[in-house]
């Protein structure tokens, strides 16, 4: 039922027709029944004012006949009785069976009794009501009544009567009673026809609804069918536009809309274009001066030992900056290519605990001349992952540098859990800890915890924010967690086949050894 | 005395290149144009050559092909691009090894080429054969059925580094340290372009190699034929 119900809530077209249907329901019903109710008074009328017509006559004929039987013997009276019964209740061709009654009025106590009905009508088919108005009118009464024949057939009648004076037996009730069974099967017709008709204009209704909405729903339909191919990104797709009526305006409108977001697209893509190619050029521009520097730098660098002092500090300090030139270059470059959207990911096979433990190796000496160490836990000895190598070492580089700088000397532990579908890699340092501000920007760009400590060797400042770059690019996530003095914590949570998303945090980021 | 030919058509880092491999005891030949390489090669054939990608006249890629057309010599490239599409095209033009600008340390480019100059296997000797290959590596050739199948030096010595040992699979990293001479790198795609370059010109069907087969996730073996 609900189900039917929203379908009804969401086609146009089942929503039009049915309450078309629903209104022309009501307009029919009214129509039909006031038609039928003058229909059947007007049928009721003509049966009525012919009845009456034909009782008139036939007592007024019978009073005739009385009259001249006047002192007749009770035998003719008797025969004038059944003549008159039995010329009235002769049938002429289609029409009604009608019957006749004589009553004999109370009070009359005569000795001879007439009283009849025909056909073995039962007598009380003719209401008390109406004999108590025959008694009282000098004129003829008629009403509506049953016919009860003593066999048990009912008939829906009208009865009509009136005084009449049969010769040596007094008053009596004259009634002729006409059958209404034809009239009722016209009324019955008359209705059926009526019921019928609006049955049939009501499904005109629907049918005609429907074609006219068809006209109006299916440009409708068409035009969501392309909107929904445009927005998937299929941007030459275009209404048709054949005539001038609202559709048209509307597709009108549609087309000048892709139009324009087309070339907005193409424009922006253009950009990005551009964007690309600037970083194509400056990394080109600016690498082989800086190989040329490079290699001039360790040429004198590797002779050093035979300058004084001062110059060859200088010599040191020269590879060291050009170090870190180098770095920050590299790092400006991908945060561009982030920025411009163009980094893709180049998935391999690997091992995650083998990445993570060659990255605590070759971070081993710096560690050590930070007084700190790095310890490395999985939970399995292996965990093979499906994504780019490069830069997932990086993300690791980066956070167990950043571990290391802020380490204060004291221990960093590296947990590698995994899941079917996930693994996660936490990096739990217990140094200076970030604040709630820090924690809020430490993904910023060229953002540091605090201007004044002095700057570690080769970080850029972009290293974790482009870390969390590469998390995503993987469909990954990179989170932070810090107290001041408590350490930080920073949990990078990567699916294990690549363009699949994390399902869960195998990792919990506050971390159980913290007490709050 | 070996001789290298340097194309890079920046004057200054041609000269660096110059002064470094020079005191390393190696010749230079400067080259500053893509289209004026082929006729210095000719006259003056090199031990090695070390390319970059942008060069006037005619680009690396396309300077790398031409030598490769006629020649088995080592090409390293130099690239100012990391960007992946750029290092593929030139190893599937014919180089043997790349390396991005600006480079950490000159040595580790004087050992990149002593690497790819290195006559490597010499501790093997004598025939090797896998699958209906012969692989004669004291005189660097292999044939099938008699008949001599052109490989580029690095081809050669990644066929005898998988054949040495027929079976064994070598991961992707131990490939690089084994034939490339990295200590460790993860630069995977090396080997995975070689790997496509050798079977294309050993493999009955490169699309279906029986000689150097891949082990799904791990790397490559040298596939033992039946009979053989």
């Amino acid at each position: 039922m609900n189900r039917i119900l929203s379908h009804i809530r969401n086609s146009l077209a089942i929503k039009v027709i049915f309450s078309t249907v629903l209104l022309s329901l009501v307009v029919t019903g009214i129509t039909g029944s006031v038609l039928n109710t003058q229909l059947s008074a007007g049928v009721k009328d003509v049966n009525l004012s012919s009845a009456l017509v034909e009782a008139r006559s036939t007592i007024f004929t019978a009073e005739y006949r009385f009259l001249l039987a006047q002192g007749e013997k009770d035998s003719v009276v008797q025969k004038v009785v059944d003549d008159v019964i039995s010329s009235a209740t002769t049938l002429t061709s289609n029409e009604n069976t009608r019957e006749v009654v004589f009553l004999r009025s109370p009070g009359n106590t005569r000795e001879n009794n007439y009283e009849i009905a025909s056909n073995l009508l039962d007598p009380t088919s003719i209401p008390s009501t109406l004999s108590e108005r025959v008694r009282k009118s000098p004129d003829l009464v008629y009403q509506y009544t049953n016919m009860n024949y003593l066999s048990g057939i009912r008939v829906k009648g009208l009865a009509i009567g009136q005084k009449v004076q049969i010769p040596n037996a007094g008053q009596y009730e004259m009634y002729m009673i006409f059958s209404l069974a034809n009239q009722e099967k016209t009324l019955d017709l008359i209705s059926r026809s009526l019921f019928l008709g609006g049955f049939i204009l009501l499904l005109l209704v629907a049918l005609i609804t429907w074609l006219v909405v068809r006209q109006v729903v299916s440009p409708v339909r068409e035009a969501a069918m392309i909107a929904t191919e445009f927005t998937a990104g299929d941007f030459q797709k275009r209404l048709k536009v054949e005539s001038q009526d609202e559709i048209s305006t509307l597709g009108l409108a549609f087309n000048e809309m892709a139009e324009s977001i087309e070339k907005q697209i193409a424009r922006l893509e253009n950009l990005s274009r551009v964007q690309q190619r600037f970083v194509s050029d400056v990394s080109h521009e600016l690498r082989t001066p800086l190989t040329t520097l490079r290699m001039a730098s360790e040429v004198i660098y590797s002779t050093k030992d035979t300058f004084e002092p001062i110059v060859a500090r200088s010599a040191e300090l020269l590879v060291a900056q050009l170090d870190r030139f180098e770095k920050l270059l590299e790092d400006l470059l991908e945060v561009s290519r982030f920025d411009a959207e163009v980094a893709v990911l180049e998935a391999v096979d690997f091992d995650m605990v083998q990445l993570v433990q060659r990255c605590a190796d070759d971070l081993g000496l710096v560690a050590k001349e930070r007084k700190t160490q790095i310890y490395v836990n999985s939970t399995e000895p292996v965990i093979m992952i499906k994504a780019d190598i490069r830069r997932v070492e990086r993300i690791l580089r980066n956070l167990m540098a950043n571990a290391i700088d802020h380490s204060e000397e004291m221990q960093i532990d590296v947990r590698i859990v995994a899941s079917e579908h996930d693994v996660a890699v936490g990096v739990r340092d217990y140094g200076i800890g970030l604040d709630e501000n820090a924690l809020n920007r430490v993904f910023d760009r060229f953002w540091r915890a605090d201007p004044s400590r002095a700057r570690t060797r080769g970080g850029t400042g972009l290293g974790l924010s482009i870390a969390l770059e590469d998390a995503r690019l993987h469909n990954g996530e990179l989170e932070a967690w810090g107290r001041p003095a408590q350490g930080a914590h920073f949990v990078v949570t990567l699916p294990r086949n690549t363009w699949e998303s994390i399902d869960q945090r195998l990792i919990p980021l506050q971390p159980e050894d913290y007490k709050a | 005395m070996t001789l290298v030919m340097v194309v890079d058509d920046d004057q200054d880092l041609a000269e660096m290149l110059g002064i470094v491999l020079t005191g390393a005891g190696i010749d230079v030949d400067l080259v500053s144009r893509g289209d004026e390489v082929m006729d210095v090669f000719r006259n003056n054939p090199p031990d090695l050559v070390l390319l970059d990608v942008m060069l006037p006249g005619l680009d690396g890629i396309e300077v790398c092909r031409l030598i490769r057309a006629e020649s088995m010599v080592p090409i390293v490239m130099l690239s100012a691009k990391g960007d992946t599409q750029d290092v593929v095209k030139g190893l599937e033009a014919g180089a043997d090894d790349y390396m991005v600008k600006p480079f950490r340390h000159p040595s580790e480019l004087i050992a990149r080429i002593r690497t790819r100059l290195r006559r490597t296997n010499a501790d093997v000797s004598g025939l090797l054969t896998i699958g209906d290959l012969a692989i004669d590596v004291q005189a660097h050739q292999v044939t099938r059925a008699g008949k001599q199948i052109a490989l580029t030096r690095l081809e050669f010595d990644l066929l005898v580094a998988l054949a040495k040992e027929p079976g064994r699979v070598f991961t992707r990293d131990a490939l690089l340290s084994e034939v490339w001479g990295y200590r460790h790198s993860t630069d995977t795609r090396l080997v995975n372009v070689h790997v496509q370059r050798l079977r294309s010109k050993i493999e009955h069907d490169a699309e279906h190699p029986e000689i150097v087969v891949t082990v799904r996730g791990v790397g490559y073996k040298a596939g033992v034929m039946g009979g053989s």
